[in-house]
């Protein structure tokens, strides 16, 4: 719709556009360049727009007033693990549903639709009773990881299944009727022909348990096993008003996780193709 | 004899469908339908997961009536999630609207938008904790040399709520998207044919708009009411820990410190049930005056 029309509806709604956008990314710029400022001098008397003797040790403090090194290893472990039996999991699971026939199938979207409206406080008590029942409790990665078992969210099912049923019916049927096994054509197939959604489960699920900071307050005791989230709240009760360093902690956090959305948001924002896969879901 | 070796091959098939679903639908079984069941039934006990649980029918239920803490924490819900779900929902449809259109500008301003939602929570609240900070934060300074006089926004219960509402305000991402998808659902020649008969844009989004993704805004409004027993978890803990004066003790934050901190699982478990039977009687309202207002229409 109006593409390139240069209206003054158009330029007014671009210039809206573009300040609500600088609005939602002011945050995380105030942060950054509060991350570099100099921790020893008083606090600023203005907001400060940019910093132009940058302290890039605040960084290095990070490291020093708290483990972070360690965090940030148990953290890559969790990642590690979660996301690629996450990608597995979901996958299959999608993957059988589409096999499904169609009774089956609705079940299952059902079952997922109802597994979405049960929130995490809900199962908080008992979650911890299982893993203290099955002596997990206070360990890494189990602990942490155990969604990934079963896919991490119903949602990351679904996507997988809405990604299959947008691939031509036959396609699977001739591989099964050549002899090829489920196994094989999920692997040499299925997976192939999901590569976007793939790459959008990637992101979500890395994001999932790279923030995670529920799960680690409930079930994790032991400080050699805190994650980086903890890390940073423990960042917060140690050096508690060192805001710089407080800044630069939150940016090293939060950096991998922007690096990586900048790289893949064009797989789930641009060309609006989320929005086709909610309506082929219909 | 040609029947026998493919019905094998049928059964085998059926069996290798099964295996690929049992991690997700066995998984989902036993981590969250089980737990779930679970909490209900122990509501119904004393329990602090070290001994058997002890059968108290409702008393936990009367304790949770009687608790003034109680009280205070479910009122904090109640204006919390009051606030925060129009805010959000309001924010998102906005957003929507004004960047569903195409092209590559668009599509970094709708990247921008949904930004926060994927930065981790305990980060994003930090930010905001020195955003909101009274001496040093940016939006004091900000305000103050507008000529304003800030408000100590964590230290005040409104403005301190306020500020974890607004906090939620800009993770959205989830609802954005899904607002996007609904409206390009609708037809354009809807459009067309009212700006043919000289619509203004008002009537357009109130005759057009608003019927058409009204279904996409009551998903998003359930869906919310079920996270606002999660999402308001790590901003109360980082921001003000239920401070000041209680005043951010929202229900998660409160099923936390009765189960984690004095180990009260069957209290929690009541408060949960509780919780859970005043949003479904609050679902089916809803939906209840949605279908008889769309009987009224047709």
């Amino acid at each position: 719709m109006f593409r390139g029309a240069l209206t003054l509806g158009g330029v007014m709604r671009g210039s809206l556009g573009l300040l609500v956008s600088l609005l939602f990314i002011l945050p995380l710029y105030w942060a950054l360049v509060a991350s570099l400022g100099d921790p020893t001098a008083p606090p600023p008397a203005s907001v400060q727009w940019w910093q132009p003797d940058p302290h890039w040790d605040n960084y290095d403090q990070v490291f020093k007033i708290v483990p972070m090194a360690r965090y940030m290893r148990n953290s890559l472990i969790v990642v590690a693990w979660a996301v690629p039996i996450t990608v597995i999991t979901a996958s299959m699971a999608g993957f059988a549903i589409f096999l499904l026939r169609p009774a089956a199938r609705d079940r299952m979207v059902t079952f997922s639709l109802v597994i979405l409206l049960i929130p995490g406080a809900a199962v908080w008590l008992f979650r911890f009773q299982l893993l203290s029942w099955f002596h997990l409790l206070d360990t890494l990665p189990w602990a942490l990881i155990f969604p990934a078992f079963a896919g991490t969210s119903p949602l990351f099912v679904l996507l997988f299944y809405w990604n299959f049923r947008r691939v031509p019916e036959d396609t699977f049927e001739a591989a099964r009727l050549d002899g090829a096994s489920l196994w094989t054509i999920w692997l040499r197939l299925a997976l192939p022909l999901s590569r976007p959604t793939m790459i959008g489960v990637v992101v979500l699920a890395f994001v999932f348990y790279w923030s995670d900071f529920i799960n680690p307050v409930l079930y994790l005791f032991n400080p050699q096993l805190y994650t980086l989230p903890i890390g940073l709240q423990l960042l917060n009760q140690f050096g508690s008003s060192n805001w710089p360093v407080l800044m630069a902690g939150s940016v090293l956090i939060a950096l991998p996780v922007i690096i990586l959305f900048v790289f893949l948001q064009r797989f789930f924002l641009n060309d609006l193709s989320l929005a086709e896969l909610f309506d082929r879901a219909e | 004899m040609q029947l026998l070796p493919r019905l094998s091959s049928q059964t085998k098939y059926k069996t290798q469908l099964y295996l690929f679903l049992a991690p997700f639908v066995v998984g989902s079984l036993i981590f969250v339908i089980l737990p779930a069941l679970a909490t209900a039934v122990i509501s119904f006990a004393e329990y602090n997961t070290l001994g058997a649980p002890k059968w108290v029918g409702f008393s936990n239920f009367g304790r949770l009536l009687e608790s003034t803490y109680v009280r205070i924490a479910m009122w904090n819900t109640l204006i919390f999630i009051g606030a925060a779900i129009p805010a959000r929902l309001l924010a998102a449809l906005l957003l929507a609207m004004l960047l569903q259109q195409r092209g590559r500008l668009y599509g970094l301003y709708r990247a921008a938008v949904y930004l926060p939602t994927v930065i981790p929570e305990v980060a994003y609240s930090l930010i905001w904790l020195w955003i909101f900070n009274p001496v040093t934060g940016p939006l004091n300074l900000g305000l103050a040399a507008l000529g304003f006089n800030p408000p100590n926004w964590l230290a005040e219960p409104v403005t301190a709520r306020l500020a974890i509402v607004l906090l939620l305000t800009f993770q959205i991402g989830e609802g954005f998207i899904v607002l996007l998808a609904g409206l390009q659902n609708i037809p354009r020649s809807y459009y067309e044919s009212a700006r043919v008969d000289g619509a203004t844009t008002w009537q357009v989004f109130w005759r057009i708009t608003f019927p058409l993704i009204l279904p996409w805004l009551l998903l998003l409004t359930f869906r919310d009411l079920i996270m606002s027993l999660q999402n308001s978890f790590t901003p109360s803990f980082v921001l003000t820990y239920g401070g000041p004066f209680y005043a951010t003790v929202f229900a998660p934050l409160l099923i936390y410190e009765i189960a984690f901190d004095f180990f009260d699982f069957g209290l929690a478990a009541a408060l949960l049930v509780m919780i859970y039977l005043v949003m479904s009687i609050f679902v089916l309202s809803i939906l209840n005056i949605v279908q008889r207002r769309g009987a009224a229409d047709v």
